[in-house]
């Protein structure tokens, strides 16, 4: 690890910052009792809440009990990092360029600006107003060489004498470590170093600080060596400041409310040329573009697409031509809401204004490309090739797929037009109890087909609410395939009991179960409009000598439905 | 004066050239394999090669399973007409979701859009029910094979390379009421376009463990039957 010189910073510290972010998007005010929830635990307290006797780490029915008027929030990661953009952007009316070291928590290199304000004081003090006043937030700042004594001055609003951090350092207690952990990931193995460290009777920082370099690099590792920098009042790396890039935006403003493709063609064209040129003359290029129009009735529509215009900057304004007027058809038209994952579809109606919004804007050059040369030329194929069937059969012919979190085979599949941001809508990660077993059926229809599961006797077999089954399954039909004639005539017959014009589902003929497993209960989302109650069975059919086809069939609201077919 | 040696040399390598160009024999180098399961091995012996053409009948997660260890190794798969395939069931084979792009109703365009998919992808599932004329079927596999990408399509397919059509098909784990689907013995009778026997292989396609390369192969039974098939 190279030796970094210490920088002396100043810390801005938000107390509380994840129930602050909470409290501001519920519309609470700061004296309101609330805290953030994560898993079991409360992750953050506000002021009026702990002075009841709420503590960080306690579980909801404690918190209530000490308050019972407390505002349980959720959390939310991203909501914490997005407005504390406006804490950063506050403090940036004070000093140039800031380091947001994680939500909560801004980093300054404190020579230069304590110059400019006169003293480090007067830093201090033009900070805490700027982010009083633009942001609406109390903070805390503290200044110190190295990261740990600056964030700890922090906490306490201290203003460290320069040279004399490991002194202030050596007297906090060894889990004060923790403060200076950046990702969660990070955090678990903190802790486990903290406990080993204090079981080993190293209880305060000077301590730790006092141990040889290279014995707690032996036995500690990495974690250790990251420590003790740390406790010593050393840097791990120099700040990195945030060089904020405006988003570029292209307003167009329809003279007649547009309602037809041919009016749009030529919008497309020149709004997309128009950007290109606004990118061009700032000397950046932006990884996605949002694209916002409004129409008559009022109604906001937005939709968000990757681009990938460094691997071919001059194709940038055809490129953005062909999704806009794609995505402006399909508002047209009334189809892309329909098709999307989410969101209610938009009635069709005439656009009055369009704009599209570059964002992640880079300074050119600056861009990422893989650790090995570009874009490699099969990548750029296979987008070409989609790009074209895109324009063939329309925007939303073409999907991506991804694995997301749900308990049926169908939950667990998001499709979304292919180049279109948009995350899975249920996490991964999540236990989701009473899923579907493994091995994943390779057939899902998209809607769940009508089925028949018939007893011994020829009778349906049905589920109680208890989940007990009348009979077991003995044959199953299922959906005759529309091209089998054989099935369709038989359907015909008068001897199946219909005449003339079918409307019911043609059955294929009865198979015989060889073997089932279930009743499986899924009963989910009780809460919501799109409740479901299920019991799911899975199903080995007999088809002729030796083969065996297994399906999943589903149970709900009397009816059987084939969920997927495993072949 | 050359000799008889050196003309009867330079016109082996004339008449090689002639049979590159318009493609009645490859070189090795020249039909590159793309990676393949080590379970299907027994398939396709002579392994994926571009610019074949696979037909597939009866089994959608055997489809998977061909362009598994292709997707895995960095190539791009497209799945035309297929609206119901199970994106779960992709994943598990050991396809990269990220790189595979699914074209569920091509409607009356289907072999404009299989056209550009076998330009641009290496892999291209194709569906049951598409709107595919016979010599729109001979001109994809043509381009398939100038492109040096694959077609595995669903359903049968005049000329394919190889037709594979599951058989027979076991599964184990269920019972009366209880159990869950284990594995399976999935038993496809192999074809190729140049003749020879049907072949007959079984093979564990859905074993507890994943399909994945790397994983040890289980035993694979094999027999020849006897007549074309």
């Amino acid at each position: 690890m190279s030796v970094v010189t210490v920088v002396r910073r100043a810390v801005l510290w938000v107390p509380d910052w994840p129930v602050v972010a909470a409290m501001t998007e519920a519309g609470l005010g700061a004296d309101a009792p609330a805290a953030v929830l994560h898993g079991r635990g409360l992750v953050a307290v506000s002021a009026a809440a702990r002075s009841a006797g709420v503590r960080r780490g306690s579980t909801r029915r404690l918190a209530q009990r000490a308050c019972p008027e407390i505002a349980i929030l959720s959390h939310d990661e991203g909501r914490d990092s997005r407005l504390f953009e406006a804490v950063a952007a506050a403090a940036e009316q004070a000093v140039s360029g800031v380091e947001i070291t994680r939500p909560g928590l801004l980093a300054i290199p404190a020579d230069g600006a304590a110059r400019f304000h006169g003293s480090e004081e007067a830093l201090a003090e033009a900070l805490v107003t700027a982010v009083a006043e633009h942001a609406g937030v109390e903070c805390a700042v503290g200044a110190a060489d190295g990261l740990l004594a600056a964030v700890l001055a922090a906490r306490s609003a201290e203003l460290v004498p320069a040279g004399s951090s490991r002194a202030y350092l050596a007297p906090a207690p060894i889990d004060s470590l923790a403060l200076a952990v950046m990702e969660r990931v990070q955090r678990e193995e903190v802790e486990r170093l903290v406990s080993v460290l204090t079981r080993l009777g190293i209880v305060t920082l000077g301590d730790l600080a006092a141990l040889p370099f290279a014995d707690v690099l032996a036995r500690f590792g990495p974690v250790g060596v990251w420590a003790h920098r740390l406790a010593s009042g050393e840097d791990l790396a120099p700040p990195v400041l945030r060089r904020s890039e405006e988003d570029i935006a292209v307003e167009h403003v329809f003279e007649d409310p547009a309602e037809r493709i041919e009016q749009l063609v030529h919008v497309a064209t020149e709004a997309a040329s128009a950007l290109d040129r606004a990118l061009l003359d700032a000397g950046v290029r932006c990884g996605r573009v949002r694209i916002t129009a409004r129409t008559e009735k009022g109604q906001e529509l937005e939709r968000v697409w990757r681009t990938d215009v460094g691997s071919r900057a001059g194709a940038f304004a055809r490129h953005m031509t062909d999704r806009v007027r794609w995505q402006l058809e399909g508002w047209l038209s009334g189809t892309a809401g329909a098709a999307a994952a989410t969101g209610a579809a938009p009635e069709p109606s005439p656009l009055v204004s369009l704009g599209l919004v570059a964002e992640d804007v880079v300074a050119l050059g600056a861009e990422q490309a893989y650790l090995w040369g570009g874009v490699s030329g099969a990548d750029s194929r296979a987008h070409r090739a989609l790009e074209r069937v895109q324009g063939l059969i329309g925007l939303e012919g073409v999907l991506a797929v991804a694995e997301q979190g749900g308990r049926s085979p169908r939950d667990r599949a998001h499709a979304v037009p292919w180049g279109q941001e948009a995350p899975p809508a249920r996490a991964i990660a999540h236990p989701w109890p009473g899923r579907i077993p493994d091995p994943p059926p390779a057939t899902v229809p998209s809607v769940v087909r009508p089925a028949l599961v018939l007893d011994a006797g020829g009778s349906p077999v049905t589920i109680s609410r208890r989940l007990a089954i009348s009979a077991p399954p003995t044959w199953v039909r299922l959906e005759a395939d529309p091209s089998d004639e054989r099935a369709r005539a038989a359907n015909r017959h008068p001897s199946s009991g219909h005449v003339g014009h079918v409307e019911s589902p043609v059955w294929d003929r009865p198979r015989p179960v060889e073997s089932w497993a279930g009743p499986w209960p899924v009963s989910e989302r009780w809460w919501s409009e799109d409740a479901s109650r299920r019991a799911y069975v899975q199903v080995a059919l007999r088809d002729e000598e030796d083969t065996v086809t297994a399906v999943l069939l589903a149970y709900g609201g009397g009816e059987w439905g084939l969920e997927a077919v495993y072949d | 004066m050359e000799t008889a040696e050196a003309r009867l040399a330079r016109a082996r390598e004339a008449l090689a050239g002639v049979q590159r160009r318009v493609g009645t024999t490859r070189e090795r180098w020249e039909a590159p394999t793309l990676p393949l399961t080590p379970v299907l091995d027994q398939l396709l012996p002579q392994g994926l090669r571009r610019g074949q053409v696979v037909a597939v009948a009866g089994s959608t997660s055997l489809m998977l399973a061909l362009a598994a260890a292709a997707s895995e190794a960095g190539s791009w798969t497209a799945a035309v007409g297929m609206p119901s395939l199970g994106v779960v069931a992709a994943a598990r084979r050991g396809l990269d979701l990220a790189r595979l792009a699914l074209v569920p109703h091509p409607g009356p365009q289907a072999a404009a859009v299989a056209g550009a998919c076998v330009d641009g992808m290496d892999v291209v599932l194709l569906g049951p029910r598409l709107a595919l004329s016979e010599p729109d079927r001979r001109r994809l596999a043509s381009r398939a094979r100038e492109r040096g990408s694959v077609i595995v399509a669903e359903g049968s397919w005049t000329g394919a390379h190889t037709t594979l059509t599951a058989v027979a098909s076991r599964w184990h784990g269920l019972g009366a009421g209880d159990g869950r689907l284990r594995g399976r013995d999935l038993t496809v009778r192999i074809e190729e376009r140049r003749g020879g026997t049907a072949r007959f292989v079984t093979l564990p396609l859905d074993a507890d463990a994943p399909l994945r390369r790397g994983a040890s192969a289980p035993a694979v039974t094999s027999r020849a039957l006897g007549g074309a098939a």
